[in-house]
């Protein structure tokens, strides 16, 4: 039996490529409805970020993040997505708080029913993402430690 | 096991037909979350011990995506659970698995699924690895989209109880959405009405039966939702079909059980914009309790979401006595139909440059909630106080080095839960400073004390923490009561992040009381040990 799955995970390893944004339906900040792949555009990488209004680590990330913005988009072209994963009850929290926090360079995702949370296997936020312009995903990293955004700047700067 | 390998070698025979089909790869993703406890001995919180004093708690997840079909299998493993999560969670199992197929328009499901309807009040299935929730349906689900002016789906399926779906309850639902505004083609204005019906049956006893409950209940629910210019308006009317409880009559008419029709309204208003979000939620639920099984009393036992619409803080000291939803009991004879309540929550930027915003701008928010239970039955009027709470915070970075959040928060909340007016009163402040050493080098502190002249009288908190980014992260902290107990909860540790691989230890003292997450919450006995929390994804 044990052979088996080991032959079946062989199997599913050799038809896999690298990982990439799937489509799944999320909304926008303003509750409409649009699916994930749309947020690939062809020609800026992009940082997404998976935030909840009871992550504190997030915010501070996200924070920390919008704090260097306009410096750093005078260097490389780039945008930066929030995913909330807070759920249809916080979701007006969420949204008051991202207007409260100044987060108005980024696209705001909300993601109230988790499938982009789950289609990423986010398991722990914050979880970030560094994805090229083509929607593939070249780095990402689980948790938030200060200073910790100078890192996906570089990876940013080297798909420029 | 054989499921397992059954399961695998048809998502791995699935990804080869779907290369043989196109030459496009599809691509698995996947992550591994594993948390385990070393108990310890400690007479001084009558620290609580699993058999072998040794709990671990197992999740393998991976997920096949190709083009429009997806699957995904989720292992578990409880060695044994972690002492405070259900019971239920024991042994290993393959839990969830599914395939699923979506385009643009349709989307179908079979196997396991989360969904909920609307807020959730009447509906939703869901994982929360924090409370041991995964209400995962094992079923079947069609959704249907058109443009974005209207959708529909409908589900039927059992949920997941423990480590199985219980296939005692069946629930059949269907929920529908319509966009007027992009019927008619406004621009600038959304306004959409939506509806959903649901359906659960469970078998139930004789006794039940002679208290004139049914096995079947139909329950729906009615939303409307506006927004325009920043402004969102949320209205939502629940009937939660009959609910069957333990009647607390029993002496006099003999009767085991009462049954309740369950209703809840909620309405939201909120405005962004210019810096300021500013949002105002009400909700008034009565006997809303849906369960998976009226057989069991384990907090993931749970066919809705009633989470406390409060402030969610993120500080332990503020969460000593959480709020916890009174959605309607007759539990110990106390008939209690509901609460009603609301919270006021103010999110505001001082933009740099401006007076109070100065060279760096300022944060700043509020929030105020208070709940009490109802009347009497089907009154909208508020009775017994079970929960009040203001708190201020105010975010600031005062120089490139050093930032600076202090909040100040005032609870008052009900031990009783509504039983009894006697509430405990208590004024928090926490100083959480952040000062940078190089951009990747920096310590955090956080400094709290309680006042209260009830229960266990004041507390203090302390934590320092020490960061080298990206990788590296060390804390000790210790909270303290000095009111009463004279208990240290002292902890420290570590964690270490390289990529999407995470890996903390720690020791220490954990308090009895409850964890919550997202609004809900679970008890947990107090314990002391060594934490080793692994995850990692791929």
């Amino acid at each position: 039996m044990k052979k088996l799955i080991f032959a079946a995970l062989a199997l599913l390893v050799t038809s896999v490529a690298m990982a990439q944004i799937p489509s799944v339906k999320v909304e926008d900040g303003k509750g409409k409805v649009f699916n994930t792949s749309e947020l690939v555009d062809g020609e800026t990488p992009m940082i997404i970020s998976f935030w909840a209004v009871t992550c504190k680590p997030c915010i501070r990330e996200l924070d920390a993040i919008a704090e260097l913005y306009p410096d750093w988009i005078e260097e490389a072209n780039f945008r930066v997505v929030a995913v909330s994963t807070d759920d249809a009850r916080f979701t007006a929290q969420a949204r008051s708080l991202a207007e409260g926090h100044g987060w108005s360079d980024y696209t705001l995702v909300y993601d109230k029913n988790g499938d982009f949370k789950r289609a990423m296997n986010v398991q722990f936020t914050p979880q970030v993402y560094v994805v090229d312009k083509d929607g593939k995903i070249v780095y990402s990293h689980t948790g938030y430690t200060p200073g910790g955004e100078y890192e996906l700047f570089e990876q940013i700067k080297k798909l420029q | 096991m054989k499921k397992l390998a059954l399961i695998l070698t048809l998502v791995a025979a699935s990804a080869q037909w779907a290369v043989a089909q196109n030459d496009n790869k599809g691509y698995l993703v996947g992550s591994y979350e594993s948390n385990t406890i070393v108990y310890a001995e400690d007479a001084v919180t009558n620290a609580q011990r699993p058999d072998g004093n040794f709990a671990s708690n197992n999740y393998l997840k991976a997920d096949y995506y190709n083009g429009n079909f997806s699957a995904g299998v989720q292992l578990e493993a409880y060695q044994p659970a972690l002492i405070g999560y259900p019971s239920n969670l024991e042994g290993a199992r393959l839990t969830n698995y599914y395939m699923q197929w979506s385009d643009g328009a349709f989307d179908v499901t079979a196997g396991t699924f989360y969904d909920q309807f609307g807020s959730g009040l009447l509906f939703r299935t869901y994982e929360d690895r924090t409370l041991g929730v995964n209400t995962a349906m094992m079923g079947a689900r069609v959704a249907y989209r058109y443009k974005n002016i209207a959708s529909l789906k409908a589900l039927w399926g059992a949920p997941r109880l423990g480590m199985e779906p219980f296939e005692k309850t069946q629930v059949r639902g269907l929920d529908g959405s319509l966009s007027l505004s992009s019927l008619v083609g406004l621009s600038g204005v959304n306004l959409s009405l939506e509806g959903s019906l649901l359906q659960r049956y469970e078998p139930i006893n004789i006794n039940a039966e002679e208290s004139g409950a049914s096995p079947s209940t139909i329950g729906w629910s009615a939303r409307m939702n506006f927004e325009s210019g920043g402004f969102i308006a949320k209205a939502e009317w629940v009937d939660g079909g009959d609910k069957i409880h333990t009647n607390p009559n029993y002496i006099i008419d003999n009767k085991t059980n009462v049954v309740k029709r369950a209703n809840a309204q909620l309405l939201e208003l909120s405005y962004s914009g210019g810096g300021l979000g500013i949002n105002l939620t009400g909700r008034r639920m009565e006997w809303m309790e849906s369960k998976v099984s009226y057989g069991s009393s384990e907090t993931n036992n749970a066919l809705n979401y009633l989470p406390a619409l409060c402030a969610q803080y993120s500080y332990a000291i503020t969460n000593l006595n959480p709020y916890i939803p009174q959605p309607g009991t007759t539990v110990g004879g106390h008939v209690n139909s509901g609460e009603i309540g609301g919270q006021l929550d103010i999110y505001y930027n001082f933009k740099r440059g401006t007076a109070l915003g100065g060279k760096r701008g300022m944060k700043v928010n509020l929030n105020f909630s208070t709940y009490y239970n109802l009347a009497e039955e089907g009154s909208w009027m508020p009775k017994t106080l079970l929960w009040r709470n203001i708190n201020v915070g105010v975010e600031k970075q005062l120089s490139r080095k050093f930032k600076m959040q202090l909040l100040y928060a005032m609870q008052e909340y009900n031990h009783s839960h509504g039983v009894g007016k006697g509430t405990w009163l208590s004024n928090i402040v926490v100083a959480d400073l952040l000062y940078k050493f190089t951009p990747t080098f920096s310590t955090r502190a956080e400094l709290a004390y309680l006042v209260t002249f009830e229960d266990k009288k004041d507390w203090m908190s302390a934590l320092l923490e020490v960061n080298f980014a990206p990788s590296w992260s060390l804390f000790v902290s210790d909270m303290f009561n000095h009111g009463s107990t004279g208990i240290h909860y002292y902890n420290a540790g570590f964690s270490y992040t390289e990529g999407r691989t995470r890996v903390a230890l720690s020791y220490g003292r954990n308090r009895g009381g409850m964890v919550c997450s997202g609004g809900v919450c679970r008890p947990m006995p107090a314990y002391t040990g060594g934490n080793l929390t692994i995850s990692t994804s791929f």
